[in-house]
């Protein structure tokens, strides 16, 4: 008898745990295992709210973050200087939310970011590949390509981790790019284009720079494009063609972009916190 | 060179001697268990005295001792193990050692299922406690106050490397995403399976863990902040202890 419920007991203890352990972040199952407590697919309902906020808007105000790695709290104060300021649109985080590309991390920067009161999408960086972190990225953000419009510029975000996709799949993708230049054509008349890496930087796919800078000037009116990676706040005209490429420095510096731009043009500033 | 010659045969003499005015329980009789092998399949109980037709050749003894090494490495230990990064659980075995078998090596296996990642995978986790007190408290229930130590993981897949692949320039990543150390302390109780109704275990412990590994440490020692859940995770086991 008394066996019987020793081994009832046991067996209760051990349905527990596995119970809790589906649940709870008391419990690690595996820095790489993916395995995302809280919200997922943000991206989409960020873009969908760029949207909504922007739809004939003239002016547009974002602000430009990235690489804000295991700095979260410089993150969270940038995140509060972003929050004091009404007059901003929406956030893009330009990637590298995490080190080592772990679940946990992506939940920690998700959940940081979560502080925001606009609307933002968060590209992919290098860092965020590792490991099981493309697939944390997919589920958390969703696809690293993707695009958006806001008043009437469209925001095409794009993967450019070409060293860490080694050929299995198209990084910088042109088919993604060339659809974006005519899909929605009627509802934006100019182009930013965001992304981590730079052309000619060492995760680029340098063997089609040009091939990059041909697709992006094939947008209508290419304004300028954002990058991070980096981890200094710069601006190149990479191809001297007059299209500014502006590099944004990582969290632990402090610094971040505000571009406001107008139906005549835009402007930007830097942002010390 | 004679005398090396000479010496190490006096020197062989000497041990003979010696081997020889000793008992014979004391001689075989030198491990924890009084089984010894006097043949290449016979068993003997040692406290019982050893009586081998035709009396023990050098052979037999050096078959002894060469089996008691090997078996030395039999597990005996078995392990569950639930979380502590190491998979949602982990089978293992292993071997305790020391003049109060304080020391405690494992090697588990653990299952990552798939979750949203494009495939389940597999670990191996060696493992090294350290259980400096035992408290008995009654009726073959007892107390280990504290267990601690560290294990160091590696995670089977494409996707993870020990050190940066040559693609990468010099010390571009420098971690590894396949193994990962680290640090534990638990408690644990154990109860002893009485001699009448031992069948396969002798003795079962329950035990916990708080593990922290440097993912989380980084985090804390960055930030000067963390939650308590985000640098130590809890991880629930069963050792069932068998030799």
């Amino acid at each position: 008898m008394l066996t019987t419920i020793q081994r009832l007991l046991w067996s209760g203890l051990v349905c527990c745990c596995l119970a809790l352990a589906g649940c709870d972040t008391v419990f690690d199952v595996h820095p790489y295992d993916v395995h995302i407590r809280g919200e997922k697919n943000l991206n989409a309902k960020g873009v969908a709210a760029i949207e909504a906020a922007t739809l004939g808007k003239d002016t547009l105000r974002l602000a430009f973050i990235s690489d804000s790695h295991r700095n979260y709290n410089e993150l969270r104060d940038m995140v509060a200087d972003i929050n004091r300021r009404d007059s901003i649109d929406f956030v893009v985080h330009g990637g590298d939310v995490t080190d080592y590309g772990t679940t946990r991390e992506y939940e920690w920067a998700r959940d940081n970011l979560a502080r925001l009161r606009k609307p933002y999408v968060v590209l992919l960086g290098n860092h965020d590949c590792l490991g099981t972190g493309n697939a944390a990225y997919e589920s958390i953000f969703g696809q690293p390509d993707f695009s958006f419009i806001a008043g009437r510029v469209k925001f095409v975000c794009l993967n450019t981790n070409a060293i860490e996709y080694d050929y299995s799949r198209p990084v910088p993708n042109f088919d993604f790019m060339e659809q974006e230049v005519t899909a929605r054509g009627d509802e934006f008349d100019r182009t930013v284009v965001c992304m981590h890496a730079a052309p000619y930087s060492e995760q680029f796919n340098n063997n089609v720079a040009k091939v990059f800078n041909y697709y992006v000037m094939r947008f209508p009116q290419p304004l300028f494009c954002l990058y991070g990676h980096g981890h200094h706040t710069e601006q190149h005209d990479i191809y001297g063609n007059g299209l500014i490429y502006y590099e944004v420095g990582n969290a632990q510096k402090r610094k971040y972009y505000i571009f406001t731009i107008t139906p005549n043009g835009y402007s930007y500033e830097i942002v010390e916190v | 060179m004679r005398s090396l010659r000479y010496r190490l045969l006096a020197s062989l003499a000497a041990c003979l001697v010696a081997v020889g005015s000793a008992s014979a329980q004391d001689t075989w009789h030198r491990g924890d268990d009084s089984l010894v092998y006097v043949a290449r399949d016979t068993m003997a109980d040692a406290r019982k005295g050893i009586t081998v037709e035709g009396g023990v050749s050098r052979y037999d003894k050096r078959m002894h001792y060469y089996r008691k090494g090997w078996a030395s490495l039999i597990p005996t230990q078995h392990v569950l193990q639930f979380c502590g990064n190491m998979g949602l659980f982990s089978i293992g075995i292993g071997w305790e050692y020391g003049r109060h078998k304080q020391w405690e090596t494992q090697l588990l296996m653990g299952f990552v299922p798939k979750y949203d990642s494009d495939y389940a995978k597999i670990t191996m986790t060696l493992k090294q406690n350290f259980i400096p007190w035992s408290m008995y408290i009654d009726r073959g229930w007892s107390f280990e106050p504290l267990q601690c130590g560290l294990y160091f993981n590696t995670v089977f897949g494409h996707d993870f490397w020990v050190k940066q692949p040559v693609k990468y320039s010099g010390g571009y990543y420098p971690f590894s995403t396949r193994i990962r150390p680290n640090i534990f302390v638990g408690q644990r109780v154990t109860k002893m399976v009485p001699h009448s109704r031992r069948k396969y275990i002798k003795s079962l412990s329950f035990f916990y863990e708080l593990s922290a590994n440097e993912i989380g440490v980084m985090k804390f020692g960055y930030n000067g902040r963390a939650k308590f859940w985000d640098v130590f995770g809890l991880s629930l086991g069963l050792k069932a202890q068998l030799l």
